[in-house]
């Protein structure tokens, strides 16, 4: 009885320090320090200075700094532009034409960037004036792009899965190799989407522009070539074992250096700013990630994640179930919290109910950042919202309705990845053995 | 005078950051080199890490003046004018508090360590006091900083609009 007012009272903590705007990272201590206080008689502080200092020293986080680093080089390089007039002449022959350069120009900045808002706005700086010149129904532009920039967390590199392998201690190199499928996929899955939907509206979409050559093609996409060779490189080495996801982090940033000095926009202010940047992104999450671990070690003296994982049991779910309660919970909890805070606050809890449940930790991870992504377009708090509204002007609600078929487009995604978890797996299964 | 030499300061950490961000790289280049060439050189990942830890928290206080630590503000965007600046108070107070105990005891591990000769359990051996030391100047700065900004906006300081680039991760 004492044990369940206690864990009301911690829960409740927990809602208001965050609700009431403490900073996340702050909130996390601080809820950790009550719970401590009211579970145990340890010395609370002593505990907490070596967990965090053994959290936020570890070497697996060093990939995050470098990850983060390497994506705001390249967010500010001449990039989107390279995308737009690479892949345009390449989508004209596909029912939905330029549309399609949304999904695409998504996926291939996902491949270098780990965070879906610096995607969405690499690609959308360009795609949406061209394709607002060319008159293409303004709901389908911003609802695409909406739901195709949540493909830099699912697409490797991606800065959700590093902090999600931290905090469960999961192999970081296997969770991005366990992304690549499903992100070709769920893009794949956004095209049909676009696809079917200008067959049956073909008056939506505007008239084709000139036609090109393939000369002419493959003259323009040119410019995409460093960038190819930048993401083949980077997930190539993972693959065949050459490096950790640290080294190959630090490749990617010598690479994405060079592009930028290839392309002349390597500048002092910009390497910079760049620098400086990833610093801060960096330092926010590293705080959070703190504050998760000390909560972690707090939860585990309440015993609410051991109760929580045998009243789960003892309910004797489908570990089916299970995922759509999950897929419902988080969906839930996104509408409130960034993707971030939801996974380190709830790991603590849910880890050990998923292991016990006998679900693979490393598919788990792919599925969390899936339902992640559509906790970020869904009001009201959801980054890519966001970040549209202030490139578009539009309010909230309109791009959130325009991003519903996107929504939906990933609940299939989970459907699917739930049926074949082969899309997930195959590729952890067969990569090599990395040196570290 | 002091609020130059304040935000000097957390520029001045921020910047050390950057640079321990930056040598993270260097460290782990020269670790891939020295692998190629055969050779090993013990300690390497360590060094990167305790490089992490100090970026990390070296940031803390600049991180906070940019704007840049998230916070949920669906609560906070609907408050105005005194009861906005009410939270904004408890918010500041709370944050300097938690602040102030973890300096306090990032402090006390770094002379605990100092005092029992703690070394780092992997091949570098490094006393711990040294990389830790980081730890404990940074977080004591972020203190500081929330202390700083209490004491502004408690005397009428604008309060900077809630959110921060924490959209560049998500």
């Amino acid at each position: 009885m004492e044990d369940l007012l206690f864990t009301g009272l911690f829960l409740v903590t927990l809602f208001f320090l965050l609700g009431s705007g403490l900073w996340v990272g702050l909130s996390l201590v601080g809820v950790a320090l009550v719970g401590m206080e009211l579970f145990t008689s340890r010395p609370v502080g002593d505990a907490m200075a070596t967990t965090i200092w053994s959290a936020t020293s570890s070497w697996t986080l060093t990939a995050l700094p470098l990850f983060i680093w390497m994506g705001d080089i390249l967010f500010r390089t001449r990039l989107s532009e390279d995308l737009f007039r690479g892949l345009a002449p390449w989508m004209t022959a596909l029912p939905g034409r330029l549309l399609h350069t949304n999904i695409v120009g998504c996926a291939v900045f996902a491949a270098v960037s780990g965070s879906s808002a610096a995607t969405l706005a690499t690609v959308g700086k360009m795609s949406i004036p061209e394709l607002r010149r060319r008159k293409y129904p303004e709901n389908m532009i911003i609802g695409t792009l909406a739901g195709a920039g949540t493909l830099g967390l699912l697409i490797p590199p991606s800065i959700i899965m590093i902090v999600y392998g931290v905090t469960v201690n999961e192999s970081i190199a296997q969770l991005f190799m366990a992304g690549i499928l499903p992100g070709i996929m769920l893009a794949g899955l956004f095209m049909g989407y676009i696809g079917i939907r200008a067959l049956l509206q073909p008056d939506l979409m505007p008239d084709q522009g000139d036609p090109m050559n393939f000369v002419g093609k493959i003259r323009r996409s040119i410019y995409l070539l460093p960038v190819v060779g930048l993401v083949l490189t980077v997930l190539g080495s993972i693959y065949f074992g050459i490096a950790t996801a640290t080294e190959a982090a630090v490749l990617g940033v010598i690479g994405a250096l060079l592009l930028s000095l290839l392309q002349g926009s390597l500048t002092w202010e910009n390497f910079k700013e760049s620098l400086l940047g990833a610093t801060r992104t960096s330092c926010m999450i590293a705080l959070i990630l703190a504050g998760a671990h000390f909560l972690t070690l707090a939860m585990g003296f309440t015993g609410l994640p051991r109760h929580l994982a045998e009243f789960i049991g003892s309910l004797g779910l489908s570990p089916l179930m299970l995922i759509f309660a999950l897929t419902i919970f988080y969906i839930v909890l996104g509408c409130f919290l960034d993707g971030i805070s939801s996974v380190v606050l709830t790991m603590a809890v849910v880890e050990p109910m998923i292991r016990q449940a006998g679900i693979d930790i490393v598919w788990f991870g792919i599925f969390l950042v899936i339902v992640v992504e559509m906790a970020q377009i869904t009001p009201p708090v959801g980054f890519n919202l966001f970040v549209l509204q202030g490139m578009t002007h539009h309010d909230m609600g309109y791009i959130a309705r325009a991003a519903i078929p996107m929504f939906l487009v990933m609940v299939v995604a989970v459907g699917l990845i739930v049926a074949f978890p082969e899309i997930v797996m195959y590729l952890p299964e067969t990569m090599r053995q990395g040196p570290g | 005078m002091i609020r130059r030499c304040l935000d000097g300061l957390y520029l001045g950490a921020g910047i050390l950051a950057a640079l321990f961000m930056m040598s993270i790289g260097v460290l782990i280049v020269s670790s891939v080199i020295a692998r190629l060439m055969g050779s090993y050189v013990p300690g390497l990942n360590q060094y990167a890490g305790y490089a992490m830890a100090s970026s990390s928290f070296l940031a803390l206080a600049y991180t906070f003046r940019a704007g840049g630590h998230i916070r949920v503000n669906i609560l906070l965007t609907h408050l105005q004018g005194r009861k906005r600046w009410l939270a904004e108070l408890w918010c500041l107070g709370v944050g300097a508090y938690l602040a102030a105990y973890v300096a306090w005891y990032s402090i006390r591990m770094v002379r605990v360590s100092h005092m029992l000769g703690d070394v780092s359990e992997g091949v570098d051996a490094t006393p711990l006091w040294i990389p830790q030391l980081g730890m404990a100047i940074g977080s004591t700065l972020f203190a500081v900083c929330l202390v700083d900004r209490l004491v502004a906006v408690a005397r009428g300081a604008e309060i900077e609009k809630a959110g921060g680039d924490a959209a560049a991760v998500e």
